[in-house]
């Protein structure tokens, strides 16, 4: 009885070890992106099988990128205070709404423009095959007919 | 006399229980009763044969070697399964929210204001 009890609990603990081994050594990629240190170009690396020099220059792009998307946050930022001001006690559609909205309007067209070039130039870095696959996925992320729609206030 | 007495006695008692009539009624929800009890004893007879079972295989059965290596085997593949399929499940996890971190941080709509 002893002994089928010692088997008993060695089988468990056998099975857990094999769970966490399995389980730790299976998301230790998954782990090491988290980690980095900006973990979403390690995805891009990873999901598009960037070489080292495919990544270096993405990187580059990336960085190159952000000044920009920052600048642009913060004029959306500020023309989005600018509408709210208006539209505060509005009744009727005033020509500094209307000339507001047009403006709104041309900030995220820009910024569309500008998000799909930085797409591009990125796409174009990668090989061909993973460009497409690239290109597909983010407009479908950034370029959905309902785009903006859906926005958390 | 001693062998007659108690066929005597026998007869005797014979006697009165054939002219015994019983005319107590029985108690409210008896046969109910009856039935519960059969179950409950039927029931622990089960629990104790399943206990039973179980630690004849412990003692028994699975110290043989074969046994012994077929139960670690099963256990370690029933580990091994569990531990891919929760690694597959993380790993989309994760890479579905860098994916989504990546869109986020390159489109000015979508960009976390602080």
């Amino acid at each position: 009885m002893k002994r089928g009890l010692l088997i008993l609990v060695f089988g468990l603990i056998a099975a857990a070890a094999a769970y966490g081994c399995i389980y730790f050594a299976c998301t230790s990629s998954a782990r090491n992106m988290e980690r980095s240190e900006k973990p979403e170009l390690a995805w891009l690396k990873d999901e598009f099988n960037l070489s080292d020099a495919e990544f270096k220059h993405v990187s580059e792009l990336h960085s190159a990128y952000l000044p920009q998307c920052q600048e642009m946050c913060k004029m959306i930022d500020a023309q989005n205070v600018e509408l709210q001001k208006l539209l505060v006690g509005a009744t009727n559609v005033t020509p500094e709404i209307e000339s507001a909205l047009a403006q709104a309007s041309r900030l995220r067209a820009e910024c569309q423009t500008m998000m799909l070039r930085h797409f591009m130039q990125v796409s174009q870095t990668m090989p061909p095959e993973q460009g497409r696959r690239y290109l597909a996925w983010v407009k479908e992320k950034a370029f959905q007919p309902n785009y903006g729609m859906s926005e958390k206030p | 006399m001693k062998n007659s007495e108690p066929i005597g006695n026998d007869e005797k008692l014979s006697k009165v229980l054939r002219e015994w009539k019983a005319d107590a009624a029985l108690p409210p929800r008896f046969q109910e009763g009856v039935w519960r009890k059969i179950e409950s004893t039927s029931a622990a007879c089960a629990t104790m044969s399943l206990w039973n079972v179980f630690a004849h295989w412990i003692g028994t059965l699975l110290p043989r070697p074969v046994m012994a290596t077929a139960y670690v085997a099963v256990l370690l593949t029933i580990g091994a399964t569990a531990g891919l399929t929760q690694a597959h499940q993380t790993n989309a996890r994760v890479k579905g929210e860098l994916g989504e971190r990546y869109v986020r941080v390159l489109d000015p709509y979508q960009t976390p204001r602080n």
